[in-house]
């Protein structure tokens, strides 16, 4: 398998030159553009794994450049945002983008979701073996529906796992409360944002050692969710 | 008040009536009291008589009642009292004279009367304006808002005149109506407006004396906005000093909180890029590891420079939606780990707390401060608790720390903006807590410091906790 691509879209210099060090250092062939235009063409031309958009570019706006992107392709999208902007965020999520990184971010952060949706692409052609998911201690037996923490097994209700199986296929992925309203309880239910932190909150203190302080179920105020994958 | 003009106005014709009856009703006193003395007295001085009626008269009823009471008079005196009796025949003409005199006399007494009591009325007039526009002004004095003013004087100005009144400020001078009496707002850089009367009843605003009065109120009016409008000029100058003074202040301490952290990362990758391979691996790590933590700090900085930049233009936009607390708590210490990590954190929330209508971001940043402010002031390796408490109406956050506390009488000081414990405190522009007062009281709560008998410092905000709860959350089985 030959290495994979990402095509990186930022018009910073000194970003481009960090994370090209960042990435080529860990075996990723990296194509650049300065611009939203040239990046979606060079997105059609490489056929990346993985493209790289920052929000603020000088001649479109990045959600543009994503909303063009996902006339034609699936490619996960990371965005690149401030903090601080997390109604962008949620808007590009929204647009289609699979994730984010909030500046200044750390490489591993960005590693680490490049990581997460090179596996879910990847999981996608079969995704019916994942019969199993593991983090930690936890672990989510999704053929026989049933849900350990160490040794001890959780019982839990049929939302809260539907809740929790939401994550498990999104795992690594920020998922927001939007997404996650629709997917557990339909349609009609979008404005009703606290069902999901209030099932989220029951979903931690069963599954948490200590949910003030959680490993596994992290929040990401203002936007959603991430289920922790490593 | 406000119907007086119009009930006045109502009796006139009435009162008049009554006037020309009573005059008529006292020459027949005065020929009855006339007819007691004939034989008494000579028939010339009979009449004083009358002219003592005429002068009631004009006195009570004025000049036509007057009038009308002299004719009688004459005509009266001539029947009964001039020879020959009971005829208006006159034979001696030594009583035409007396006749024109009478006549005279009367008429010049009736009008004299009549103008006296003309003026009396004026002034009770007057002085009911006067003390209208004295009440008018004590209002105004004591209002302070421009549209206040205009409300007080619209009131006042409707009722003492009996008037519909629009006052327009500015350039809109409204619509132009026929009816309607414009005066200028006259304040001393030029116009403030116009005042539109529209009286309620014609020839209420007919002569001198009312558009002299009406022009007074106007005057009381304009100059009322005049000071509004320099009162108001002399707080925007104030704030602008103050915002002046904010932004020195501002600048001077975020150049030196800037500078702090950037001299330091220049300084560690200075040393890593000149120092080449004569740098033992350890060394380099920990230069990398200062530069990292530094540059989070950086990052920390520049987010409470624009937090605090919305917060004092008002642009910070609260969105509130329903939140278990623990959650915000959680997403706290995640952001804050490499920070918190040389502290021992105890978090202690109960389960049963209820949701909480915050934005989790800005609440998050609140905690993030006061956390970072925590590990910060305090020894490596001590302990910082964060405690949540709830009762019917709020929910208490406490943050404490083992450190060396505040300095006495400064826990509230604390929350000014650019304040710091001591002078030489480290980093942090000063605004963190600032900020934390900011949003915790946009969230409807308080903030407030107070130092523990252990030692180190406790933190505590509450947020109100409304009586209504989200909709239900449906359950499950």
């Amino acid at each position: 398998m030959p290495e994979p691509s990402v095509v990186l879209i930022e018009d910073e210099p000194q970003i481009r030159r960090f994370l090209r060090a960042t990435l080529t250092g860990q075996g990723y062939r990296l194509f650049e553009a300065t611009t939203g235009a040239d990046g979606i063409v060079e997105v059609g031309s490489r056929q990346p794994d993985v493209v790289v958009v920052d929000l603020g570019l000088p001649d479109m706006d990045g959600l543009e450049v994503i909303r063009q992107l996902r006339e034609w392709t699936d490619v996960p999208v990371i965005v690149l945002s401030a903090r601080g902007e997390e109604r962008d965020k949620v808007t590009a999520l929204d647009a289609g983008a699979d994730d984010y990184v909030s500046k200044p971010f750390s490489a591993g952060e960005l590693l680490a979701r490049i990581r997460v949706a090179l596996r879910h692409t990847a999981g996608a052609s079969h995704e019916a073996d994942a019969a199993t998911f593991e983090v930690g201690e936890l672990q989510v037996d999704l053929l026989h529906r049933r849900v350990f923490v160490g040794e001890q097994e959780v019982r839990l209700t049929p939302i809260e796992y539907k809740l929790l199986t939401t994550l498990v296929r999104h795992a690594g992925k920020v998922v927001t409360h939007q997404q996650l309203l629709r997917e557990v309880w339909g349609p009609v239910h979008t404005d009703q944002a606290h069902y999901v932190r209030v099932y989220m909150a029951h979903l931690r203190h069963k599954l948490e050692a200590e949910p003030a302080r959680p490993r596994y179920l992290l929040t990401e105020p203002g936007v959603g969710y991430r289920l922790a994958a490593d | 008040m406000t119907e007086e003009p119009s009930r006045q106005k109502r009796r006139i014709p009435a009162r008049w009536r009554a006037g020309y009856i009573q005059a008529i009703a006292a020459v027949a006193g005065a020929t009855v009291v006339s007819r007691v003395l004939f034989a008494l007295v000579a028939p010339a001085n009979l009449t004083m008589t009358y002219l003592l009626a005429i002068v009631v008269i004009a006195a009570r009823y004025g000049r036509g009642p007057s009038i009308v009471a002299v004719l009688a008079s004459v005509a009266a005196f001539d029947f009964f009292f001039v020879p020959p009796y009971l005829t208006f025949v006159v034979t001696d003409t030594q009583y035409l004279l007396t006749f024109a005199v009478m006549l005279t006399v009367g008429l010049v007494i009736g009008s004299l009367t009549a103008r006296i009591r003309r003026q009396a009325e004026a002034a009770e007039q007057r002085e009911r304006r006067t003390a209208a526009l004295y009440a008018m002004s004590r209002e105004l004095a004591q209002a302070g808002a421009t549209d206040q003013l205009v409300a007080i004087a619209g009131r006042h100005i409707a009722e003492v005149f009996g008037a519909d009144v629009t006052i327009h400020l500015g350039e809109d001078v409204g619509d132009d109506e026929v009816e309607a009496v414009c005066l200028p707002l006259l304040g001393h850089g030029g116009g403030l407006g116009v005042v539109r009367v529209r009286p309620r009843r014609r020839h209420t605003l007919v002569g001198l004396e009312p558009r002299r009065q009406l022009e007074t109120f106007v005057n009381q009016t304009a100059l009322a906005l005049e000071r509004a409008r320099l009162a108001d000029e002399a707080r925007e100058a104030r704030v602008g000093a103050e915002t002046e003074r904010l932004r020195s202040s501002l600048l001077s301490s975020v150049s030196h909180d800037l500078r702090t952290p950037l001299a330091t990362i220049t300084g560690a990758v200075s040393t890593i890029l000149e120092g080449g391979d004569r740098l033992d691996a350890r060394t380099r790590t920990e230069l990398l590891e200062s530069v990292r933590d530094e540059a989070e700090r950086l990052n920390r900085l520049v987010q409470n420079l624009l937090q605090m930049t919305r917060l004092a233009s008002r642009a910070l936009q609260v969105r509130r939606e329903w939140h278990p607390l623990e959650e915000v708590i959680g997403a706290a210490l995640r952001r804050l780990a490499t920070a918190l990590a040389g502290h021992k954190v105890i978090v202690n929330v109960p389960p049963d707390l209820p949701l909480v209508a915050l934005d989790d971001v800005l609440i998050e940043q609140v905690l993030v401060n006061l956390l970072d402010n925590a590990a910060k002031y305090t020894p490596a390796g001590s302990l910082i608790r964060v405690i949540a408490t709830a009762t019917d109406h709020k929910l208490t956050v406490e943050v404490s720390d083992h450190g060396p506390g505040l300095p006495p009488g400064e826990e509230e000081r604390v929350f000014d903006k650019f304040y710091r414990a001591t002078p030489q405190a480290r980093r942090g522009a000063g605004l963190g807590l600032a900020i934390c007062r900011g949003i915790v009281e946009a969230h409807g709560g308080r903030i407030w410091a107070q130092n523990l008998p252990e030692g180190g410092v406790a933190f505590l905000f509450t947020l109100p906790v409304s009586g209504t709860q989200p909709a239900a959350v449906p359950a499950d089985a």
